[in-house]
């Protein structure tokens, strides 16, 4: 009776020994995680307030002594050599990125549209063909996209890099968008056709709406690697005034001496717009992503 | 409303010919099922009609327009889908109004409208509601109202109920019955249950294989059925098919069983036996015509009971003759054991005889 009880009473304690040590495990695994991730976030907002001199020291200064906004306003003030070069950057890219946005979603919707929904000679073939691209490293492209865009003169222009950001992050959106598509009965468009409407006004009407979580999906997934990308613009962008935040604050603030705070503070007005977006559109992304996984 | 007519329709997908030169008149006012087994190209047939799958060759004409090269929102048709498709980004009250908006109808015409559909199917405190809100009857009730509102010249049905449970679909199955009686409406009903199809309409048309079979009111389809197929799918338990040699002597005929017993067979039915090209013919009797005995009786072929199926209102046994499954509906109080001895007596008057080898049915004359 007793051995009984004993066995039964040590197995669970066994049982709850395992548990926990699995759950503290996750829990030591996600505090790792989330230094690992805010730590250079909060590093570089606590640098973007001190002054130049106590951003050197060594020991660093934790905690500022004397935390100031001058590189804030130095940035944002449209009336010094700074401030210009850095609203004009962030116009700049704003400009890039969202222009690779519209036209991305322009030309993802009806390309996922039509994979989802016709069958066409070669569809298949053209399906994987899209993500032919992604296949190779980025940086395979570039010389050979740099002699193509000199040919046809669009070197030291925005357009060449909208271009590239389209051919980078058209494949995902279409492929992200397709699977939208599938998921959405195509009875609905039948009814809505036999109801009267046109096929582009059941599209535009009952199809477009139920796929907006997509679409957004999408969207902040063009503006995000058109807004970050370094490299081709950096390539195709000789000209100060052209260039993209990621290229412009590098060059600008290590000309020199390197103005750490001027830099930290930039790094950080430019990881504004997409957190906002994110945050603004995330249960969307969420939603897009996991759209399909269950049935409904 | 109007009449619809199909004329030698044929649809093929590549080689595949999913609908065969099938014609069909369904007049005004007429409540005709599409009924077979699945693939059998029913669906097809219907989305032919409503314009979302366009025609190989052949003509479709409601009321006096050939409507082959026409979109489907100009063929003044309706649809109820088998999943009902309603707009799940809509209220009820917007998706009843959609087909109306389409038309660009004033808005409080719409709103009359809707309000009046809404009263008919008795889901005006449902006006509000988003779809995904509501019970599968209720969907199912709009769907239907979205049809209806617009009062189209046919209504076209795919199989609205199979996504109802058993009891909600008897339920339907009367009340769509009772919208047809109510309003003289033109409906097209696909549906793969034959028991739906014969309950509700006025004729049906059984398809098999992307040809048609029958085309018939439901109690001739079911007393005379052109082949084998209509003969095993209408009806439930399925008609007993039992193949057999046929002989004919000094002016009658018998049926013989490679077991061994034979039948012999009135007037009526030695007249179709001789009028047939070949000597195999199947036997066809439906459970009710077929009498159970206990004991032997003159005429009576002796079988072993395999199964017996009480439902409680009639006994179902089953046994083999000539290898052939054969239903028997016995009243639940003749109680028959499992490999019990008995005898089995045809119906003359109501059994079938069909060619085995065009699966058509025999007639006399």
């Amino acid at each position: 009776m007793s051995t009984v009880s004993e066995t039964i009473s040590r197995g669970q304690s066994a049982r709850r020994m395992r548990v926990d040590g699995w759950r503290w495990g996750g829990r030591v695994f996600l505090v790792f995680m989330l230094l690992y991730t805010a730590l250079p976030m909060i590093w570089m907002l606590l640098t973007s307030i001190k002054s130049g001199f106590a951003a050197m020291q060594f020991p660093p200064q934790w905690w500022p002594d004397q935390p100031t906004l001058d590189s804030y306003q130095k940035l944002l003030d449209p009336q010094n050599s700074v401030g210009q070069d850095f609203l004009r950057f962030f116009w700049n890219s704003l400009i890039v990125s969202t222009a690779t946005t519209i036209l991305s979603v322009i030309v993802a919707v009806p390309a996922a549209y039509a994979f989802s929904r016709f069958t066409f000679p070669g569809r298949n073939f053209l399906f994987f063909a899209v993500l032919l691209r992604n296949m190779f490293p980025a940086v395979i492209f570039l010389v050979p996209l740099f002699i193509l865009m000199r040919a046809i003169g669009l070197v030291n222009t925005h357009g060449s890099l909208v271009l590239t950001y389209l051919t980078f992050g058209l494949p995902l959106a279409i492929w992200l968008l397709k699977g939208f598509y599938d998921n959405i009965p195509v009875q609905l468009e039948q009814a809505a056709r036999i109801d009267g409407a046109t096929r582009f006004q059941a599209f535009m009407l009952i199809v477009m709406p139920l796929s907006t979580p997509g679409i957004i999906a999408t969207a902040i997934y063009s503006f995000i690697g058109a807004w970050n990308e370094y490299i081709y613009a950096y390539t195709f962008l000789s000209k100060n005034e052209q260039l993209t935040l990621p290229v412009g604050i590098q060059r600008f603030f290590s000309e020199n001496t390197t103005d750490f705070p001027g830099l930290m503070a930039a790094s950080f007005m430019m990881s504004v717009p997409v957190v906002v977006l994110f945050l603004l559109l995330q249960r969307y992304f969420v939603r897009a992503l996991t759209e399909g996984a269950v049935k409904h | 409303m109007a009449h619809v007519v199909l004329k030698d329709l044929v649809k093929t997908y590549g080689s595949f010919k999913a609908v065969n030169d099938v014609s069909l008149t369904i007049n005004d006012g007429e409540f005709v099922a599409l009924v077979g087994p699945s693939g059998c190209g029913k669906t097809t047939t219907l989305n032919l009609v409503a314009g979302l799958t366009s025609v190989t060759s052949g003509d479709i004409v409601i009321g006096d327009r050939v409507v082959n090269d026409l979109d489907p929102k100009d063929r003044d048709i309706a649809m109820v889908f088998q999943n009902y498709a309603l707009y799940p980004q809509k209220s009820v009250y917007m998706n009843l109004a959609f087909p109306l908006q389409m038309r660009k109808l004033p808005k409080d015409e719409i709103d009359k409208k809707v309000r009046e559909a809404a009263r008919v199917l008795d889901m005006t405190q449902l006006l509000e509601r988003k779809p995904r809100e509501l019970s599968g009857g209720q969907q199912q009730r709009v769907a239907l109202g979205r049809a209806l509102v617009r009062d189209p010249a046919v209504f076209l049905m795919d199989e609205p109920l199979s996504n109802l449970d058993a009891k909600l679909r008897v339920q339907m199955r009367s009340e769509i019955k009772r919208f047809h009686q109510d309003l003289k409406a033109t409906i097209i009903y696909v549906t793969h249950d034959q028991l739906e199809a014969v309950t509700m309409a006025d004729r049906m048309a059984v398809m098999n294989g992307g040809y048609l079979q029958q085309y018939d009111s439901p109690a001739q389809v079911f007393a005379h059925p052109a082949n084998m197929f209509v003969a095993s799918f209408v009806g439930s338990p399925a008609m007993s098919l039992i193949p057999l040699e046929a002989s004919t002597a000094n002016g009658g005929a018998v049926l013989t069983s490679a077991e061994g017993w034979s039948l012999e067979l009135s007037q009526r039915n030695a007249r179709k036996v001789e009028r047939a090209t070949t000597r195999k013919v199947v036997l066809g009797a439906r459970h009710s015509t077929i009498k159970l005995h206990k004991s032997a009786v003159p005429g009576a072929i002796p079988a072993k009971a395999y199964t017996v199926e009480p439902t409680g209102d009639v006994t179902f046994v089953q046994a083999f003759l000539s290898g052939a499954i054969v239903n028997i509906s016995v009243p639940p109080n003749v109680a028959v054991a499992p490999d019990e001895q008995i005898w089995l007596e045809f119906d003359q008057e109501r059994m079938h005889l069909f060619d085995s080898e065009t699966e058509m049915a025999l007639e006399a004359s």
